[in-house]
């Protein structure tokens, strides 16, 4: 053994103990308690979304005649083809459902606050990443919701001044849906935008290392207890815990309520209804209340605030300390986007 | 185990029983999530088989041989050697020499398989008797006949292209297959149908240009 | 949460993970076990068809998509196969390189259905072409529609529409025969006939066809209409058909479509009732109405997704149980013969309930009915007996009722057989036979009441009461069957043969009258008639 640590040792310059410091960083206490663990979630999931991803990338083909049959193929075809479908649909699900309880508690608790309003925006490019990847994971199946999806989408993108009409014919590949569409959303969903969501994770982890996690101290707590604990193994458990009920959950939803296929694509008929994922239902509703240009610009506005939001908070602040002001505006906004999922939820137009 | 156990040891017992415990569940579980992405990735297609209709016995003369082309592409020749009526009055061997893939060709005057690339030879019974396989102990692949009713079937790999028809039709894609009557003509050819001389040959097909090669290239049919 | 805890916590949920992966995999069985189930073999073209499949996939998709649910397409047989025809056959013709002919006969399938073909062929189904001579045809073709023994064949069955039809300036001469050729012969077979240079009909007895299908007569054969490619063509009044008895040109009798539709062959669709009930319906040969009256349609019906209609095999008592059809009894194999399927439909019957009176079936070597009365000789004609028959038939109950049971039911078919056949059947061919002896009635048929009424009571009715006691359905027998027949032989068989007596008398002819009149009351004075009418004895 000592041998082949030798062998290793001689050869990787790493220094085991400079390694373990590393990687081992001290865990603040509050994390026992589970909320504080959302962050992994997602992080875990984006590892099941990649893993099944590049399954199902071994047999689907990305172009209009063949798509659609490829789903086929793999959903009722191929062995175990409608599980890691299923798991790689529902992955997504909770992972933007992940992603954003991710972003409550950190919204609530004011941990974005000085000095990780650098990682709040790259927490806030990951969101924004993690939608695009979900709206163009849809739009691969080549169902009628996905053509349909694609082509409001591209509209929408098309609504942005200026930059807008460049952009929809980049995403498109030409001035309106064509054989080339679907291999760029192919390559954004499957290449690009993983890609920059990982970079940006490591980012985005590192430098929750190199800042340490936000301590908290609740009122119940002891006044003798210890603030930290270990990462590992003891918050690796946590997270291992976590996993395993995340692919129960996943197994379960995946057995219970598979991914089943709507009609092929048909660009001649839009479908009575037609309905995004369900995490696009607010964006959808915002543009059934306004005119198409108001709602774009108003949730362009809206996002660009989200994302500077640390700074805001920290004005805010300065000029009114006591003030509550953050907590208000986030449940504001939590009822708000609520309220308009299960408004076009409720409804059929 | 002794009075004197100490305590500590318990407990160290049942740590190591809790971390094997949560090794073996880790493992077995993931280890299934491996089996099951292994399994979605094996070939699919390539355990399918299937037993396709050659022809009837009656119309099958002793002595005589067809060329079969199964639906995934191979060919295969068919011999009828005796006129029992049973399964054993038949040879089915694929016609790929197994030493560079060359198409072989049955010579009724020598009693043997003779493949034209490198002068390989096979008897009746496929065994490689002289040239590279003849020295490698090499033999022609065989096929599985079924004799029922009269008729003779072949049972054949199918290799499903079930993407071939996005348009509809059946699941599983249409394919084709060919019987080609054999005559004295065409085993004397010989060079004539040797794949290898021939620039347009492909390997797909293993029955060199012809009808069938153009019709491959259509293996979906127009909606 | 200690760290021990927490692995324990680990191993747990992995185990449950593990189970979760368990139920997985057998969803995955369950997927695959429903995916060989279903339809899910390739289609293979075979390169002799390849050209036939691309051209007619446009021209007429039906049929080629037909073909690709059926097992000939997943064993690679294609169109060639079943249509190529033999140089010299009469209706082949040179289509895009290959020799075929439109009609597959019989014999085509024979090619490899070898055994099949052979049962078929001795079956009463492919005899069923034989009625041109009968009743039935006489009502057809000329008391319902138009014929002229008297003039040509051409002009024969010619019918010259006497109004006119507003917008249908385009009917000239209507064929006279149309009944005949979309009712009787739709299920009992047309004589296919191509159509001759002088617009009349060529069939096997013009051609004159070998052993092996092809035709002899040169000078018939010269006399066949070809359009420009050089294709036969068939005759209107004969094709399309797929009547069970067709008269092919081939000299072959039958249509294996007659059931296994064109052009998908579905085993799973001869295995249903409907499937016969094309032909066997209606007033005269109710079997249809009377199986699904019958407890065994009852059950058919409730547990049609248990009989396993789309197994490989079919077998009684093995691949189902839940109820028997049509084929079940009749045709299909079951686990006390083996398995063994036979396609000649009369090996389990024992009585023919087809005649005015039922006879047993006894067959000679023929497979035609012995009527032979003297027992020695009758013995040595049967080359397959009655008992040989309802033994068959027996092994088929034996799958769900016992011994007793089917000898009991068979006891009550028998008796009322006997008492139709011995108290209304005899009886009224007697009468019908004195009033045709005495010249009381024509020779024609059909064109005397009383031979409506005698032809209502046997065909009709009597056949409904036997057909409904050999098949279980109490109404069918009685108020459909037996008391119809009564009703008829009492009110009017007996009045209307009493008028034509009376008619005689008055006419003079009294002998012809008296001898009539002596039949009748020597067959109402047996007692199972007696005081079932009151006449009025006015002689």
């Amino acid at each position: 053994m000592t041998a082949i640590g030798k062998w290793f040792g001689e050869r990787l310059p790493l220094d085991g103990d400079k390694l373990r410091e590393m990687t081992n960083e001290p865990v603040p206490n509050h994390l026992k308690k589970w909320w504080f663990c959302l962050g992994g979630t997602p992080a875990y999931l984006f590892l099941v979304q990649i893993a099944t991803g590049i399954l199902l990338a071994f047999y689907y083909e990305a172009s209009p005649t063949t798509a659609y049959e490829s789903v086929r193929y793999i959903t009722d075809d191929v062995a175990f083809g409608w599980y890691l479908r299923s798991l790689h649909k529902w992955g997504a699900t909770l992972m933007v459902a992940t992603v954003i309880l991710h972003q409550m508690r950190i919204y609530f608790t004011g941990a974005y606050r000085k000095p990780r309003e650098m990682n709040w925006m790259i927490g806030m490019c990951l969101l924004v990443c993690t939608l695009v990847v979900g709206f163009t994971g849809y739009c691969l199946v080549f169902e009628q919701l996905s053509f349909w999806g694609a082509k409001v989408g591209a509209e929408i993108t098309d609504q942005v001044p200026v930059v807008g009409g460049f952009m929809k014919e980049m995403l498109l590949g030409g001035e309106g849906y064509n054989k080339n569409t679907l291999s760029r959303f192919f390559v954004l969903h499957a290449a690009v935008l993983p890609v920059v969501m990982i970079l940006l994770l490591i980012v985005h982890i590192t430098l929750i290392r190199l800042q340490g996690i936000t301590e908290m101290k609740f009122e119940n707590e002891k006044e003798d207890a210890p603030r930290f604990f270990n990462f590992f193994p003891d918050h690796m458990a946590t997270e291992v815990i976590m996993g395993l009920v995340l692919m129960i959950l996943l197994s379960v939803l995946a057995t219970v309520l598979p991914a089943t296929m709507g009609e092929v694509a048909n660009p001649q008929a839009t479908p009575e209804i037609i309905k995004p994922e369900w995490f696009f239902y607010v964006t959808f509703r915002w543009l059934k209340l306004f005119s198409i240009t108001v709602a774009v610009l108003s949730m362009g506005l809206i996002v660009f605030l989200m994302f500077v939001w640390p700074f805001i908070d920290a004005w805010v602040r300065r000029r009114w300390p006591a003030s509550e002001f953050s907590v208000w505006l986030g449940i504001l906004a939590v009822l708000a986007i609520l309220g308009l999922t299960v408004w076009e939820g409720a409804v059929a137009h | 185990m002794t009075d004197e156990t100490p305590a500590p040891e318990t407990d160290r017992r049942s740590f190591s029983f809790a971390s094997i415990a949560m090794a073996g569940g880790l493992a077995a579980s993931y280890g299934t999530v491996g089996y099951i992405g292994f399994q979605f990735l094996k070939p699919q297609g390539g355990s399918k088989r299937a037993w396709m209709l050659v022809k009837p016995l009656k119309e099958f003369a002793v002595g005589s041989s067809l060329r079969f082309r199964t639906p995934a592409g191979a060919t295969v020749n068919i011999t009828r050697r005796a006129d029992a009526g049973a399964v054993e009055d038949f040879k089915a061997l694929s016609s790929v020499c197994p030493h560079l893939g060359c198409q072989v060709h049955w010579e009724q005057q020598k009693n043997r398989y003779f493949c034209p690339c490198h002068n390989g030879t096979f008897d009746a019974d496929g065994v490689g008797t002289g040239g590279p396989p003849g020295d490698a102990g090499q033999s022609l692949g065989s096929f599985e006949l079924r004799v029922e009713r009269g008729l003779l079937y072949i049972e054949v790999p199918l290799e499903t292209l079930a993407m071939c028809d996005p348009e509809g039709g059946p699941e599983g894609g249409i394919q084709e297959m060919g019987i080609q009557e054999l005559s004295d003509d065409d085993a004397r050819r010989g060079p004539g149908l040797d794949p290898c001389l021939d620039p347009s040959f492909d390997p797909r097909n293993g029955n060199g240009p012809g009808p069938e090669l153009r019709r491959s290239d259509n293996g979906g049919r127009p909606a | 949460m200690s760290l021990r805890f927490k692995q324990l916590v680990i191993a747990v949920l992995g185990v449950m993970f593990l189970g979760s992966l368990v139920f997985v995999q057998y969803m995955e069985v369950l997927r695959k076990k429903h995916e060989t189930a279903g339809r899910d073999a390739p289609v293979v073209v075979p390169d002799s068809s390849a050209r036939c499949v691309d051209c007619h996939a446009q021209g007429n998709p039906g049929i080629v998509e037909q073909w690709e649910h059926s097992t000939h397409a997943h064993k690679g047989v294609g169109c060639v196969e079943c249509h190529q025809a033999n140089e010299g056959e009469a209706d082949a013709f040179l289509h895009e390189g290959a020799l075929i002919a439109a009609i597959v006969t019989p014999r085509d399938c024979g090619r490899c259905h070898q055994e099949v073909y052979d049962e078929f062929t001795r079956s009463h189904h492919a005899r069923a072409g034989n009625i041109l001579q009968s009743l039935d045809n006489f009502l057809a073709e000329v008391v319902e529609g138009k014929r002229d023994d008297t003039v040509d064949e051409l002009e024969k069955f010619v019918f010259n529409p006497h109004g006119k039809t507003p917008g249908r300036g385009d009917f000239n001469m209507v064929n006279g025969e149309a009944s005949a050729v979309l009712g009787c012969l739709q299920c009992h077979g047309s004589k296919v006939a191509l159509e001759a240079t002088n617009g009349g009909r060529l069939t096997l007895d013009d051609l004159q066809p070998d052993t092996t299908g092809k035709a002899t007569n040169l000078a018939a054969i010269a006399r066949i209409k070809k359009d420009e490619n050089g294709k036969p063509k068939l005759h209107a009044s004969t094709w399309p058909n797929t009547g069970i008895g067709r008269i092919n040109l081939d000299g072959s009798r039958g249509s294996c479509s007659a059931c296994h539709s064109r052009h998908d062959f579905s085993p799973r669709r001869a295995r249903q009732p409907e499937n016969c009930g094309k032909c066997h319906l209606g007033p005269d040969h109710p079997q249809k109405e009377i199986y699904e009256e019958s407890k065994h349609g009852v059950a058919y019906r409730d547990l049609k997704d248990r009989m396993n209609l789309d197994g490989e095999t079919w077998v009684l008592g093995q691949d189902y149980t839940a109820a028997p059809t049509c084929a079940t009894c009749h045709m299909s194999g079951h686990s006390k013969n083996g398995g063994r399927i036979t396609h000649d439909v009369g090996e389990r019957i024992s009585w023919t309930n087809r005649p005015p009176v039922s006879m047993p079936l006894d067959t000679d070597a023929d497979r035609k009915v012995v009527t032979e009365t003297d027992p020695v000789k009758r013995q040595a004609l049967i080359a397959d007996s009655w008992q040989d028959k309802r033994t068959r038939m027996q092994q088929v109950c034996a799958n769900c009722h016992t011994g007793d049971y089917v000898n009991g039911f068979y006891k009550q078919y028998d008796d009322l057989v006997q008492l139709y056949n011995e108290k209304f059947a005899k009886p009224g061919q007697k009468i019908m036979a004195a009033l045709k002896e005495q010249k009381l009635l024509t020779k024609r048929p059909f064109d005397e009441s009383i031979e409506w009424t005698w032809f209502y009571l046997w065909h009709h009715e009597g056949r409904r009461a036997r057909h409904g006691a050999s098949m279980m359905a109490p109404d069918y027998t009685h108020w459909h069957g037996m008391y119809e027949v009564a009703e008829r032989f009492y009110v009017h068989l007996i009045p209307q043969a009493r008028e034509l007596t009376h008619a005689a008398r008055a006419a003079g002819n009294l002998a012809a009258g008296e001898a009539v009149d002596a039949v009748i009351d020597a067959i109402l004075e047996r007692p199972e008639h007696k005081g079932n009418i009151v006449e009025k004895r006015n002689h």
